[in-house]
């Protein structure tokens, strides 16, 4: 092993994809550390499952590298990696009960009995389902299933757990619970897990470093809370979280002029006079009984049960969403205030 | 759900009962009449003396060994095209020469299979002596596989198109390599079609007696041959209705003992019974 | 990359034993000669001869008037018999049904000849057209029933309700609703007893009589005389025709199929 390089797990070198004249990854690159929870998060045909696939070996690479603990395992075979997956409907073997679908990978070894029983007990207990060995596929509920392919995914402790949209097939109160569970998880099999979703909520929760993806390329990574408070780009801003994204010009010397007022700011590394594009996060946006730069009209108001969802318009024609515990009616007119450090600037390229 | 259509429907309830039950029970009460129209139990008698049980013994062992056979060829070839990428086009030309009328196909053989017909002359040519084929149990089985093997073919191909992607990706993924994932997934997977496939292949080639009258002459007497025999030949329709009625007893024995198990499977599992399709032979 | 040489072999093996007797037909129509031990020279005669052959053209005939008589019959009384077993409220009422709908798709072929030979002899039917006809049309009823079912046990209950609701009689629910939604299944079952009929030997050998005959009876009964070439002939135009319709088939459903599926996507 090469130094420096201790605690990287896995890395994707220049991996160059395409499938059916379509390009997906150029020239792709990526390093996950050891012990880490990672989410790969992006719209659908981002390319995130094709980096789990890639990862397992169900697809080769048509050129680049891939590495698991410093070792090149491009050309070899899914079966025999030590990466293992919880695929997104389960994938559980319908023939087979649920000590079986645990125990099948021990099963293509030459493991005693007795072994076997202890380290199937042992998965199954670990996600809690301890009584249901010996119970049907058929009759076990999604978070049943879901737990199952947990267990099957882990019991030959692999050194990293690909997770494809594992959630996406449960309820709303499972997914929540479930999240907390994987995050566990993690935690104690210290191993990196490879986290798939469309979520932005799953992806800010679980996640230790997230790399926000769209059409093969990395647009953002980082921790989640800098993912959320500093997207990049109008990209990221719009798919973490909702937001209000408008074009604007940095003037230099922290100030930037939206719809022809000039507001004050915290970020300052551009160039004066560039064209920018501003992030204001809907729950920044204050209304306000003082009268401010931003008049607006509430247009639209809409119940969330912890607060209204507001549109609301102002005179230059640009549509406000607000976040607010305040109850205003449709039709009328508010002033709308925010802190200089709300006021968040992306370059308007990439 | 409709009122007026009961009418119409009675039209469906009426073939029920005379082209489905009715048939059924003419051949169960014709096996109980002998010669002479006398109701008694000589058929049945006659039945399970040593050439009658010797005769049945030898059509279940040829039926199982072409069934076999069939299995044997039709499995890896269902397998196989699957994972070419024209499998659809490649299936259907499988299946077609079950499309043409079988009595031409078997025509087609008594001319390869002669004694001086194209495949002896290529034996000679390989400077091998020449085989008898036709009226042999060798040209029986050789024209059997072949006309029922595409009916094989076709349930399994269905059933392992039908195992998702994701569960061979996750045999893979926890270890598994060729072997192992058509051993503990595919073959159990397809079960229902390789059940399927068994079941259109054995029956008819129990009870097919025109392969055996053409290609293997009288060497083999085949149930279908002796049912065949007593009807149009020898006038025993008595006999003939007896051998009828225990074939129909065992095979609806045999099916029943098949798909018991396989209902209460798929019933847990809340699968849809495939249909299964018959080799109209 | 000698997986994929194994596995092609295997196939191109699969394809020459099951095209093999078919070629053999197809090239010996085009002998000289008189038999199909020796091909003495290309010639078309029995092409001519077949032409000209008003026996066989009679058969070939019968065979096809029998095929599209049963199968359309049978398309009518199966479309009644699905919707019959679909709408049996009580499950096993509904079993039954189906079990004996299955009865003559699972007998073999002799039994179900036997059978008829038993009853149109009891009924005193001529044995002719006639007993042909029926014959064909009570054994294609359970496949057309078979390949309507799956699209009937499809289609959410609701629809004819909703049909109902918005105002429409039994009779239009059944030709707006139903009929139209079962049609796929209905066309696969019309095709299939049409085969199942032009394929049929065993059954129609016990049940036909008075000189009529249909194409794979009479072969039988000449096989052990000497089949002329003619036979041969025909062998191809059923093949050629056979192909180009599987060929369609393919262009139309399949691949047709799959680019609407794009499209949508």
């Amino acid at each position: 092993m090469k130094w420096g390089k201790m605690n990287i797990k896995i890395e994707l070198k220049n991996i160059f994809l395409s499938y059916d004249h379509t390009v997906i990854f150029e020239d792709f690159s990526m390093q996950l550390d050891d012990n880490k929870f990672y989410t790969l998060l992006g719209p659908s045909g981002c390319g995130k499952t094709t980096i789990l696939n890639l990862i397992a070996g169900f697809i080769k690479p048509d050129a680049g590298q891939i590495l698991i603990d410093g070792i090149d395992v491009t050309n070899i075979e899914p079966n025999k990696r030590l990466v293992n997956t919880v695929f997104q409907d389960y994938a559980l073997f319908p023939h087979l009960n649920v000590y079986d679908n645990v125990a099948f990978s021990l099963s293509l070894q030459k493991i005693s009995k007795i072994e076997k029983k202890k380290r199937v007990m042992d998965a199954l207990n670990f996600v809690n389902l301890g009584e249901y060995i010996y119970r049907d596929i058929a009759e076990l509920s999604g978070g049943q299933k879901q737990r199952v392919a947990i267990a099957r995914a882990i019991i030959n402790q692999p050194k990293v757990l690909l997770l494809d949209e594992p959630l996406s097939a449960l309820d709303l109160k499972l997914r929540t619970e479930m999240q907390y569970e994987l995050k566990k998880l993690q935690k104690e099999l210290a191993i990196t897990f490879v986290f798939v979703t469309h979520d932005q909520e799953e992806a800010l929760g679980m996640s230790d470093y997230i790399y926000v993806l769209n059409n093969g390329q990395v647009m953002q990574k980082g921790n989640p809370i800098d993912i959320y408070d500093e997207p990049k780009n109008r990209f990221v801003a719009d798919f973490i979280g909702e937001s209000n994204i408008i074009s604007a010009k940095y003037l230099g010397d922290y100030q930037v002029k939206i719809n022809n007022d000039i507001y004050k700011c915290v970020d300052g590394n551009f160039n004066q006079g560039t064209l920018v594009d501003v992030v204001i996060r809907p729950e920044d946006l204050k209304i306000v009984t003082h009268k401010t730069k931003l008049k607006v009209q509430i247009i639209t108001r809409l119940f969330k049960g912890m607060h209204y969802e507001i549109v609301g318009q102002d005179i230059s024609g640009e549509k406000w969403l607000i976040h607010s515990i305040k109850n205003v009616m449709p039709g009328e007119e508010v002033f709308l205030d925010f802190d200089p450090e709300d006021i968040h600037l992306m370059s308007t390229n990439v | 759900m409709f009122k007026d259509f009961k009418k119409y429907a009675i039209i469906y309830y009426l073939w029920i009962i005379i082209f489905v039950v009715l048939p059924i029970l003419l051949i169960f009460i014709q096996s109980f009449l002998d010669m002479n129209h006398h109701f008694n139990l000589i058929n049945y008698k006659t039945f399970f003396s040593s050439t009658y049980l010797k005769m049945t013994f030898n059509s279940i062992i040829y039926a199982l060994l072409i069934t076999l056979i069939c299995l044997m060829l039709a499995f890896p070839t269902a397998y196989l095209i699957l994972k070419t990428k024209y499998k659809k086009i490649l299936l259907i030309l499988l299946i077609l020469p079950s499309w043409i009328n079988l009595l031409l196909k078997t025509y087609a053989f008594m001319g390869l299979l002669a004694t001086k017909g194209f495949l002896n002359n290529i034996l000679v040519l390989l400077n091998l002596n020449p085989v008898q084929f036709l009226f042999t149990i060798k040209g029986f089985l050789i024209v059997s596989i072949y006309i029922f093997i595409p009916f094989m073919i076709l349930p399994i191909y269905n059933s392992i198109e039908q195992i998702p992607e994701n569960l061979i990706k996750a045999a893979q993924d926890l270890g598994a390599n060729k072997w192992q994932i058509i051993k503990k997934i595919i073959i159990p997977l397809s079960k229902n079609g390789i059940n399927a496939g068994i079941q259109v292949v054995f029956i008819p080639s129990l009870s097919i007696f025109m392969i055996t009258r053409l290609i293997a002459g009288n060497q083999i007497i085949t149930l279908g041959t002796a049912i065949e025999e007593h009807f149009l030949v020898t006038g025993n329709w008595g006999m003939g209705a007896a051998i009828g009625s225990i074939l129909i007893i065992s095979l609806f024995l045999s099916i029943f003992i098949v798909q018991y198990p396989r209902k209460k499977f798929l019933r847990k599992k809340n699968v849809d019974i495939p249909s299964v399709g018959g080799a109209n032979v | 990359m000698f997986k994929k040489i194994s596995r092609n072999l295997f196939l191109t093996m699969m394809f020459i034993f099951l095209y093999f007797p078919i070629f053999y037909l197809i090239i010996y129509s085009f002998n000289s000669g008189d038999t199909m031990v020796s091909f003495d020279g290309f010639s078309l005669k029995w092409y001519r001869e077949l032409l000209h052959n008003k026996d066989i053209l009679i058969i070939i005939l019968n065979t096809v008037i029998v095929a599209l008589i049963s199968a359309l019959i049978a398309s009518i009384i199966g479309t009644l018999g699905a919707i019959a077993i679909y709408q049996t409220k009580n499950k096993q009422k509904q079993n039954i049904l189906y079990s004996l709908n299955s009865v003559l798709i699972i007998s073999p072929d002799v039994i179900i000849g036997i059978s008829f030979l038993l009853l149109f002899t009891v009924f005193a039917i001529p044995f002719g057209f006639m007993s042909v006809c029926l014959a064909h049309i009570a054994f294609s009823i359970p496949v057309v029933v078979i390949m309507i079912l799956p699209k009937l046990n499809q289609l959410n209950g609701n629809i004819i309700y909703a049909a109902k609701d918005l105002g429409a009689s039994e009779y239009q629910v059944f030709s707006r609703i139903l009929l139209p939604l079962i049609k796929p299944g209905l066309i696969i079952g019309f095709f299939t007893a049409f085969t199942y009929s032009l394929d049929d030997f065993a059954v129609t050998f016990f049940v036909t009589g008075n000189g009529f005959t249909t194409l794979a009876v009479n072969i039988y009964s000449s096989a052990r005389i000497g089949i002329s070439l003619e036979i041969n002939a025909l062998s191809t135009i059923i093949f050629v025709i056979t192909f180009v319709m599987a060929i369609l088939y393919y262009i139309f459903e399949i691949r047709g199929g799959k680019s609407k599926y794009v499209k949508n996507n």
